[in-house]
């Protein structure tokens, strides 16, 4: 009889080690720089604007920078990250509302923690799945990232201030300042 | 009761009664499954053993990274490359084949960027040219999108079961496609060079007919083209144009498609002394659409943010290439000769062939990459 072997993973991931370490946690929000990353979906920049405008109105940011994604599909490139992470001292990036763009979305805010910036990511509800599932091939699973309800791309202003607001309590938690 | 017949590694043959453990097996199928190794369907158990014939089979490397997808920070080595295409019930001898594909799907544009995670649901489609077709039974005539041919089957399964394994793609997951396309279970054909009029695909390339090359293409749809009613090389390439510009696969300003020609039509192309670049000529000036019949379906502008087609009235219309040009009531759907890519594949019975629709955001010289297979 011949000899009994292994059956090989085919995946890979096992070669792979992970890293779920989040970046460290501000006190309060006051004064602090917040870097709004749009990724040029539909709705994104005033979905962005909405939280922003709350953020410092309700929780004394300081400066709201927008900044913009050459494509919605792939991670925010390098210089760009270095460059939020330089200026900015906390992000939220939105909005993750197709199969590319929502796994991009959490793996942008998996990027600027590992740059050690506290990150948002917003996805439409109907993405949750594909952010959960890059979260787990960057070794992140355990990566929270916020769901608003789908769709977004269609709403009028008045439904994404709603939005906007919906998400906010879980804005500043995910940012670790609290409500 | 039969005997089982089984190849060695070492090229003896060897007869057992066939007779199995079933629960072992049942075991085996059951894990795989359970990790989601597979596509759904039973896969092939492998070993590091097994994976050694794979690997004998390419001077390659089992580290050297055959394909990667940087936003998802993986790879896909050799080494994977290979136990995929085990596991989708390759022979050895395919894996140089497998390899190439994986080559020639590198240097596509969309596939890196993320394409398959994509809600439009496109699969990798992968044509092979030269003697290899014969020596791995790759069948290249009758049912020639069908089932029924081992190498056909397998090679582009284990395109498929790398891309769910070695990168995530899972539906549901990663692959977020709305409904996708059967060509996702595998879409492997060999060229029908035997029964065509014309020289080969890849001597367009400029490779030789004794060459073996795999051409990958990124696809939407297979869509057959049912003429046996006309002999005018004329009215067989509108019947064509007619289908590559339907609306409906219109998404951005340029169709791309890969016309698979049965060798009854390339005969009627062909005997009428037509080449391939008068074919592509007579598609290209065909497939076109009036302002009207866009604008009837809201496609009669492009969005400036992601150059999709959108309604001209849209707050983010800006107007395509042709509302700036000499006639713009006269819309292009192709961009250039280079946008009808032409192959024969299928059985010489009938009039039947197909269109298959090809991806492609930005217009490119050729909407295909391509790489030839290494000797083993």
């Amino acid at each position: 009889m011949a000899a009994r072997e292994a059956l090989l993973d085919p995946t890979g991931m096992d070669e792979r080690s992970a890293d779920g370490t989040l970046a460290p946690r501000p006190t309060s929000l006051r004064g602090l720089t917040v870097g709004l990353l749009d990724n040029t979906k539909v709705n994104a920049t005033p979905l962005l604007r909405g939280i922003a405008d709350d953020l410092v109105d309700r929780f004394g940011a300081g400066d709201t920078r927008l900044y913009t994604k050459d494509y919605f599909g792939t991670p925010v490139k390098d210089e760009l990250l270095r460059q939020i992470a330089a200026e900015c001292d906390v992000v939220v990036t939105a909005v993750g509302d197709c199969g590319s763009c929502s796994a991009a979305t959490v793996a942008d805010g998996i990027l600027f923690e590992r740059a050690g910036i506290p990150a948002v990511s917003i996805c439409s509800d109907s993405f949750a799945m594909s952010g959960a599932a890059m979260a787990q091939v960057q070794g992140f699973p355990g990566f929270e990232f916020i769901t608003v309800e789908h769709p977004v791309a269609s709403l009028d202003e008045k439904e994404i201030r709603q939005r906007a607001a919906t998400v906010l309590p879980d804005v500043v938690r995910i940012l670790g300042v609290g409500a | 009761m039969t005997d089982l017949t089984i190849q060695t590694a070492d090229s003896t043959t060897r007869t057992e009664t066939s007779t199995v453990d079933i629960g072992e097996i049942r075991r085996v199928m059951e894990y795989y499954q359970q990790q989601q190794w597979t596509d759904g369907l039973p896969v092939m158990p492998v070993t590091e053993s097994y994976l050694a014939e794979f690997l004998a089979q390419t001077t390659r490397r089992p580290d050297d990274v055959l394909f990667s997808v940087p936003h998802l920070n993986r790879d896909l080595t050799v080494r994977l490359a290979a136990i995929n295409a085990a596991l989708a019930g390759c022979l050895p001898e395919y894996f140089p084949v497998v390899v190439a594909a994986w080559e020639a799907i590198a240097q596509e544009p969309h596939p890196r960027r993320g394409i398959w995670q994509s809600t439009t649901g496109t699969a990798p489609f992968t044509v092979v040219n030269g003697p290899v077709r014969e020596r791995i039974g790759l069948n290249c005539q009758g049912n020639i999108f069908g089932s029924g041919f081992r190498a056909n089957a397998t090679i582009g399964r284990a395109i498929r079961l790398a891309l769910i394994n070695a990168f995530g793609l899972r539906p549901h997951q990663l692959d977020q496609a709305t409904q996708a396309t059967p060509a996702k279970y595998t879409a492997c054909i060999g060229e029908n060079e035997e029964q065509s009029p014309w020289q080969p695909l890849h001597t367009e390339y400029g490779f030789a007919p004794g060459d073996d090359v795999v051409t990958a293409f990124v696809i939407r749809s297979v869509m057959h083209i049912e003429a046996r009613h006309t002999q005018v090389p004329e009215q067989l390439a509108r019947d064509f144009a007619d289908t590559i510009r339907r609306t409906g696969a219109l998404i951005h300003e340029y169709s791309n498609a890969l016309l698979v020609l049965t060798p009854e039509h390339a005969q009627v192309f062909a005997g009428a002394g037509w080449t391939k670049d008068d074919v592509r000529t007579a598609v290209y000036e065909n497939a076109v659409r009036t302002r009207a019949e866009l604008a009837a379906v809201g496609k009669d502008a492009l969005s400036r943010h992601t150059r999709w087609r959108l309604p001209a009235d849209h707050p983010d219309a800006t107007p395509d290439s042709a509302s700036i040009g000499s006639d713009p009531e006269n819309v292009r759907i192709m961009n250039g000769l280079g946008s009808v890519q032409i192959v024969v594949a299928g059985a010489n019975n009938a009039g039947v062939s197909a269109v298959v629709e090809i991806f492609g955001l930005a217009p490119r010289e050729r909407p295909s990459s391509y790489s030839k297979v290494a000797a083993g």
